[in-house]
């Protein structure tokens, strides 16, 4: 087996066993600082008011508070869908991808982008749920049989393929990202005492480290990981189809399962930096999460830039070699230097041109340049939703339905309340919740001491060495 | 039941007992660890068969799924939707997602009652430290002779075990 430690050191610091679960439960064993109170606060107002009193709003008064009118049915309840579920890949394209692919670098990083996945699905799927207006009403979504109707839902719509898509993706992901903390819970039960004993008893399922529920444990996963890979591929690909199966110029579009795939990578793995940078600082965690760790997902993140610009390019040429006018109208009068040119030139400069700063070593290395820039990635991908769902639908065939969109302060706060969403789950998880998974993290720091040259190896090499 | 237990602080202590209690063919009942050690696994043949019946879960997904959409749109209610078939290409999107959700609701469920793991339930064994960084070997002191039981009380001594106990 190729067993050669071409990353250099993961976890640095010479850390014992003892010394990992000390340094990954302080933020839950000791009080929580004084910036995790007022994040938690600034959060829960903004949950509470969008999802508190403006999701309410929505219910009660219909789909007529947003911005939506007859032309642009989509506005920006569908941009935040899709920029959720976006980022909610995070957690699979970074631990499970990279678990299929042996890649032990993901081990610090892997549960932290695995309680986002949670967390950035549920918001995600929200927005359907309030969008049909009356949800009351989902339960005819659902194939429950028989009915009174007689009638069962249209399996050739990607529209239902969404709902299984993504609540099989909720599912999925929740499950392994809880099977992959059994472990770490027993860690956690056997340091506490009285009430939060009680419970991580009850969470960790009376885990104990055996050979056989390791094996099996082991198993679990990457059956769980293998089956969860192609699962984010067929999950935006089944959220771009809701576009592309439209006639619409701008979204009748054969480039969209794959383009909406790799853009959704695109900002997980963004996101994923952004909240790690955070974290990073916040709990001084930079044994765990090294300059290395930036450095191998800023390359990752080159990459795919680089395919996002492609994409982008491809899309303008095809405009053009179609000799389709109203494919042509789109990207050249709307997009290129039209209504919408701001938004679209503002989604190519955060996401194609300025990633490509991460070419340069010492960006890749300036964690305040690495957090700007994926920042601005998180931005771009949210713009590139906008001009996918509004400008198509704003200017379509007939110039004479022609009609532009413009959010409501309803359409603002739902999203704030969503943000809000988000970040309480985020800071509720790093205080509760082991950030990193312990028991991968020891595996790999026995893996370090195990590549370190023996006695007699050393002195063999040192002996080469005097020799050259 | 009772039990003779070895305590390591040390993965590659453990790695050298674990050495010789198989050349001496002890009968060792288990080794708790903090984090899974792959050599270990190797060289007791630890095996699970939870891929092949994840294989299987998936076969059954897979005919289930598509017989529940062959029933509802093909016999129960076929639609006429712009004069296509109702028998469609669209059909392996579905079966995929169900395949999917199929396989992995079984396959953790099955994790659960092998691993006979369930909320609440009491640890098996507890020892301070043993899901941080200690190790233990438990041997079954029912299948042990006297001179079998010196036998490994010296090898656990000589591999510089942290403690022995009897539980």
């Amino acid at each position: 087996m190729y067993n050669k430690n071409v990353r250099g050191e993961l976890i640095l610091g010479n850390k014992s066993y003892g010394d990992i679960t000390r340094d990954i439960l302080r933020s839950q064993e000791e009080k929580a600082p004084m910036w995790w109170w007022i994040a938690f606060a600034v959060f829960f107002v903004l949950m509470s008011i969008g999802l508190g009193y403006f999701v309410p709003l929505t219910i009660s008064k219909g789909i007529g508070m947003w911005g939506n009118n007859n032309q642009v049915p989509w506005g920006w309840a569908i941009i935040n869908f899709v920029w959720w579920i976006g980022i909610g890949h995070a957690g699979t394209a970074f631990s499970i991808f990279l678990l299929v692919f042996r890649q032990k670098w993901r081990t610090s990083i892997n549960r932290a982008a695995e309680a986002m996945t949670v967390f950035a699905v549920l918001a995600a799927g929200l927005f359907p749920a309030i969008h049909v207006g009356r949800p009351w009403d989902e339960i005819f979504i659902f194939p429950y049989g028989p009915n009174s109707r007689g009638l069962w839902v249209n399996f050739n719509s990607p529209l239902l393929w969404d709902v299984f898509a993504i609540l099989t993706y909720l599912t999925t992901s929740a499950i392994f990202w809880y099977i992959g903390m059994l472990p770490d819970f027993a860690t956690v039960r056997d340091r506490s005492k009285g009430m939060k004993r009680k419970i991580f008893n009850a969470l960790s399922f009376g885990w104990v480290g055996s050979m056989d529920k390791w094996r099996k444990f082991e198993d679990t996963l990457v059956i769980l990981g293998g089956l969860a890979m192609p699962l984010v591929i067929a999950v935006h690909s089944i959220v771009s189809t809701d576009f592309s199966a439209g006639i619409l110029p701008g979204w009748h579009e054969t480039i969209f399962p794959p383009f909406f795939v790799v853009g959704a990578i695109f900002s997980g793995f963004s996101m994923v930096v952004t909240l790690m940078v955070i974290i990073r600082k916040a709990f001084k965690l930079q044994d765990y999460v090294t300059d290395d760790h930036f450095d191998a997902i800023a390359r990752i993140i080159t990459f795919v830039s680089l395919i996002m610009g492609s994409a982008y390019l491809i899309e303008l040429f095809i405009a053009w070699y179609s000799g389709n006018q109203y494919e042509a109208y789109v990207f050249d009068e709307n997009y290129l230097q039209g209504h919408y040119a701001l938004p679209y030139w503002l989604m190519l400069t955060f996401n194609a041109f300025i990633p490509q700063l991460f070419w340069f070593k010492k960006v890749r290395r300036n964690l305040k340049l690495v957090f700007l820039i994926t920042i601005g990635v998180n931005i771009g991908m949210w713009l590139e939703r906008y001009n996918i769902v509004v400008p198509p639908a704003a200017e379509d065939f007939l110039p004479a339905n022609w009609f532009h969109y413009a959010s409501t302060i309803v359409d603002k706060w739902v999203y704030l309340g969503t943000i809000g969403l988000f970040g309480v789950g985020v800071l509720l998880f790093i205080r509760f919740i082991p950030m990193m998974a312990m028991n991968e993290l020891k595996q790999q720091a026995k893996r370090q001491t195990s590549l370190e040259p023996t006695e007699a190896e050393y002195i063999t090499y040192k002996k080469i060495i005097d020799n050259e | 039941m009772s039990k003779l237990v070895a305590i390591y602080n040390d993965d590659k202590k453990l790695m050298d007992a674990t050495e010789q209690l198989v050349s001496v063919k002890a009968p060792v009942e288990e080794i708790i660890t903090p984090f899974v050690i792959e050599e270990l696994l190797a060289k007791f043949h630890v095996k699970s068969n939870i891929p092949l019946l994840a294989f299987f879960y998936g076969v059954f997904g897979v005919t289930s799924v598509f017989a529940a959409l062959y029933y509802t749109f093909v016999i129960s209610y076929p639609l006429n939707i712009g004069g296509k078939p109702s028998f469609s290409l669209t059909f392996p999107v579905l079966m995929f997602i169900g395949t999917v959700l199929t396989t992995v609701l079984t396959t953790v469920i099955t994790f659960f009652i092998q691993g006979k793991l369930y909320p609440g339930k009491k640890p098996e064994f507890e020892y301070p430290g043993i899901n941080d960084d200690k190790m233990a070997v438990l041997i079954d002191k029912s299948k042990l002779t006297p001179q079998m039981e010196t036998k490994l009380r010296a090898i656990f001594e000589a591999t510089g075990a942290e403690k022995i106990d009897e539980v």
